[in-house]
């Protein structure tokens, strides 16, 4: 133990101006990004308008609050990364965010966005580092103490952060309709050519390809040269290129280039230090608490992502461990589903108008995603429950298109869905994928 | 600092290189058409100039006459001047749903679809009690308004969107009665009737007015996100499915109400033609399609994008489903009492054509369907 904690050398004194570029690019963006959230009025569009939220696994008590409950909540984080960026009461600014942030992005399952996935584990880490121990208000008006240098594991694990999230999303791209047909790139690609200049190339087969395999090379390896000390300039600069070509060509994707351009800025060591460091010194017992902290943190990180081995089948198709595992604009998919809800007793039958229940993101969502098509086909024997129905039995004629291939039956259209649990367990309702 | 920039360039053309090589020695198969440059522009003039813009202007001139015709009734209620009044009210209504799925730009604007012919919305279910749904007129708020001659058809609620348009005219000229009771509070109802054609003139003249303007915006605008001209065509093809599906067809015919019928909510009640309404409305569809059989359309750009199949497909099933409705005989609302297995074909048809112009075609072109973020399905 001793060992591993001394080669790894998590606590080696290093200089605090990577985690306070990091600390005020970071506030700065979650500041902007909110306001934009706030002002395009997506808290009422997602929160407060559907009459019914897609609650994830163990979050179902997670609700939006009630009245003004989500502008205030909304208000508070927007404060809070303000306050981020300013270095200013960090560790309960950090703390407000993250559980701010993450409380609103656990109301419904159909806003999931990488993203914000990845800005709720940023900013819960942002908690437990010493971010505001330079170039801060804090220092200023002495509430903590100023900090030349800081153990190098505060930095070290926004940075495996960060190397997680490309290389799995590299990973994820290397897959057959990726590399070989270079879908969805092939059906993304055409629709941009009113892109000035790029715009008649966009139609080319090979620029298809050319992206697919650069983005794909891209996340796989940027890490390896922005860690480098002589390929990071370069490897920066092609950071600020593919995001920003990302920003040009898929402005639908939002905050995320913009997010990635800010965050990969920790890989920047601050400059040498003369004098010695003063690095806080903990004993054993605090550095062995933080190495398991650490560990575990780690492991969860590298787990979670490759969940998607323990299911059979084809991931896109059932997107089983889909979510949390950093796979972005890999595939076009749509649905179209339509509900049948039937008294087994008297033969009654009921169509189901999916927009009198879902906002159109909601069903467009729900559409290709099985746990969220168990969530509504329940919530649907509610509320015809209610209506009258006695023991509704739920049905589902769905069909997906992936990829650009001919849309097909998505599930088993005769299972009751009503009866079916939202879990871990394989979803064997849902048809084998073919192409 | 060389070495290292040699090896990643080295990898990155080591890599390029074997794509390349990959994709053309992987020819021996079947392979998609390589996609040529689409003149998203010339699409967008094309449907502009000889179908949208056209298409209203025909139906201007439909309002006129149907004006001309309203006017004649209200001043002289007979059977002779109500027949030629329906007469008028057919031709136009027949006429609106060839322009029903180019409600967007300036028509989105004026709310054209709600005021001309409230559908009820796709968001109002046939199952909740006591509320005006589907193709209903608000007859009491339209007596209500005669009585006291006060009302402002320009005010924006469901019950001023069912008390006007064509569903309300047809109730004023041609339900069961509707010459008698010109006999009582004469001056009120001819004026109301006079109003109501008016205003559906009035809005049809502002749009084909605004769409001098519009022209440039829409034929400028090559991109395919939400409220672009590709994206409002594409997803209004969904939509307009959405509506045969629902307001027109199924739920009178009771799919959501357990086989209740409500014949009395089907599109053009009063005048007897909801089937061949909405044969007009699935032939004018597949005109939008098909850019009236020219290249220069969402058909055509499929086409390009190597989808031929999938136009094909979508063709054919515009063919299946307009003879499905054409099997269908008027008046519509009789059919779905008496006619239920005709019905229940259409319906079928119907729901395979939305399926694929809700999901295939949209996918193909990479149509976006909503405003949000999105990081890729």
């Amino acid at each position: 133990m001793i060992s591993i904690l001394n080669r790894i050398n998590l606590f080696k004194p290093v200089p605090i101006s990577p985690l306070v570029t990091f600390r005020i690019a970071f506030g700065l963006l979650m500041f902007a990004s909110l306001i934009r959230f706030w002002w395009r009025g997506w808290i009422g569009e997602l929160y407060l308008k559907p009459s019914f939220h897609f609650t994830y696994l163990g979050f179902e008590w997670v609700k939006p609050l009630e009245g003004n409950g989500m502008y205030i909540l909304y208000a508070a984080i927007i404060v809070a990364a303000l306050f981020i960026m300013l270095g200013l009461f960090y560790r309960v600014a950090t703390v407000t965010f993250f559980l701010g942030f993450t409380y609103a992005e656990l109301i419904d399952a159909t806003t999931y966005l990488n993203h914000y996935y990845f800005i709720s584990l940023v900013s819960f880490l942002l908690i437990w580092v010493p971010a505001n121990r330079k170039r801060s208000l804090d220092v200023m008006l002495k509430i903590a103490k100023p900090a030349e240098f800081v153990p190098s594991w505060t930095i070290g694990i926004i940075r495996f952060q960060m190397a997680v999230v490309y290389i799995f999303a590299g990973l994820a791209k290397l897959n057959y309709d990726w590399l070989i047909e270079a879908q969805p790139m092939r059906i993304w690609l055409p629709a941009k050519s009113h892109l000035p200049v790029i715009g008649g190339l966009l139609y080319k087969t090979w620029i298809a390809y050319f992206f697919s395999w650069f983005g794909a090379i891209y996340d796989l390896f940027i890490v390896f040269f922005l860690l480098n000390k002589k390929t990071r300039v370069v490897a920066y600069v092609f950071v600020i290129i593919f995001h920003g070509a990302t920003a040009i060509l898929f402005p639908a994707i939002g905050m995320f280039p913009y997010v990635m351009i800010a965050c990969t800025l920790i890989f920047f060591p601050g400059r040498k230090q003369f004098g010695l460091p003063s690095a806080p010194v903990e004993n054993f017992v605090v550095r062995k608490r933080i190495f398991t902290a650490l560990a575990v943190y780690v492991t969860i990180q590298l787990l979670v992502p490759i969940r998607f081995l323990a299911y059979p089948g084809h991931l896109f198709w059932h997107e089983q461990g889909y979510r949390f595992s950093w796979r972005v604009m890999l595939m076009e998919k749509a649905g179209a589903a339509y509900f049948t809800v039937k008294e087994k007793e008297t033969g009654r039958r009921f169509e189901v108008n999916n927009s009198e229940f879902l906002t159109p993101l909601q069903e467009k969502m729900m559409s290709t995603q099985p746990d969220m098509i168990v969530k509504y086909a329940r919530y649907l024997a509610e509320i015809f429950a209610k209506r009258g129905v006695i023991n509704p039995e739920v049905t589902g004629e769905i069909y997906v298109t992936l990829n650009g291939e001919r849309s097909r039956l998505f599930i088993d259209s005769t299972v009751n869905l009503a009866s079916q649990k939202v879990g871990w367990q394989n979803y064997q309702w849902v048809l084998p994928y073919k192409k | 600092m060389n070495k290292r920039i040699k090896g990643i360039s080295a990898l990155l053309s080591g890599l390029f290189i074997l794509f390349l090589s990959c994709s053309k020695d992987s020819g021996s198969g079947p392979k998609p058409p390589e996609p040529g440059e689409f003149d998203k522009t010339a699409m967008l003039t094309h449907y502009a100039d000889n179908i949208i813009i056209p298409a209203y202007q025909q139906m201007q001139e439909d309002l006129g006459g149907l004006q001309q015709a309203v006017n004649a009734f209200a001043d002289a209620p007979s059977e002779a001047t109500q027949d030629a009044a329906k007469v008028a009210y057919t031709k136009a209504h027949l006429q609106y749903e060839k322009i029903e799925v180019y409600n967007f730009g300036p028509a989105g604007a004026a709310f054209l679809d709600l005021y001309t012919n409230f559908s009820g919305g796709l968001d109002y279910s046939f199952t909740q009690d006591g509320e005006l749904t589907g193709f209903s007129v608000d007859s009491v708020t339209i007596e209500n308004n005669i009585a006291s001659g006060a009302y402002d058809l320009t005010e924006y609620s469901r019950s001023s969107f069912y008390a006007q348009g064509f569903p309300a005219l047809s109730y004023l000229m041609i339900s069961p009665g509707a010459i008698e009771k010109f006999s009582v509070n004469t001056a009120n109802r001819v004026q109301y009737v006079k109003d109501v054609a008016g205003r559906l003139k009035f809005l049809v003249d502002k749009v084909v007015n605004d769409w001098g303007s519009y022209r440039a915006t829409f034929i400028g605008n090559t991109k395919t996100d939400v409220g672009s001209p590709i994206g409002n065509l594409v997803n209004q093809f969904a939509y307009q499915m959405d509506m045969l599906k629902g307001p027109r067809i199924g739920w009178p015919f009771g799919k959501q109400s357990n086989g209740i019928v409500f014949e009395t909510k089907s599109e053009g009640y009063y005048a007897g033609i909801g089937s061949q309404l909405a044969q007009a409305n699935i032939n004018s569809l597949k005109n939008a399609y098909t850019g009236s059989g020219n290249k220069k359309s969402v058909a055509g750009y499929l086409i390009s994008l190597g989808k031929e199949s999938l136009n094909n497909d979508v063709l054919a099933q515009f063919d299946v489903v307009a003879a499905k409705l054409d099997a269908i005989p008027d008046p519509l609302a009789e059919s779905f009492l008496t006619e239920g297995n005709k019905i229940e074909d259409a319906y079928k048809e119907i729901q395979k054509l939305l399926t694929l112009l809700k999901t295939d075609v949209p996918s193909a072109t990479g149509v976006q369907i909503t405003f949000m973020d999105n990081d890729g399905d």
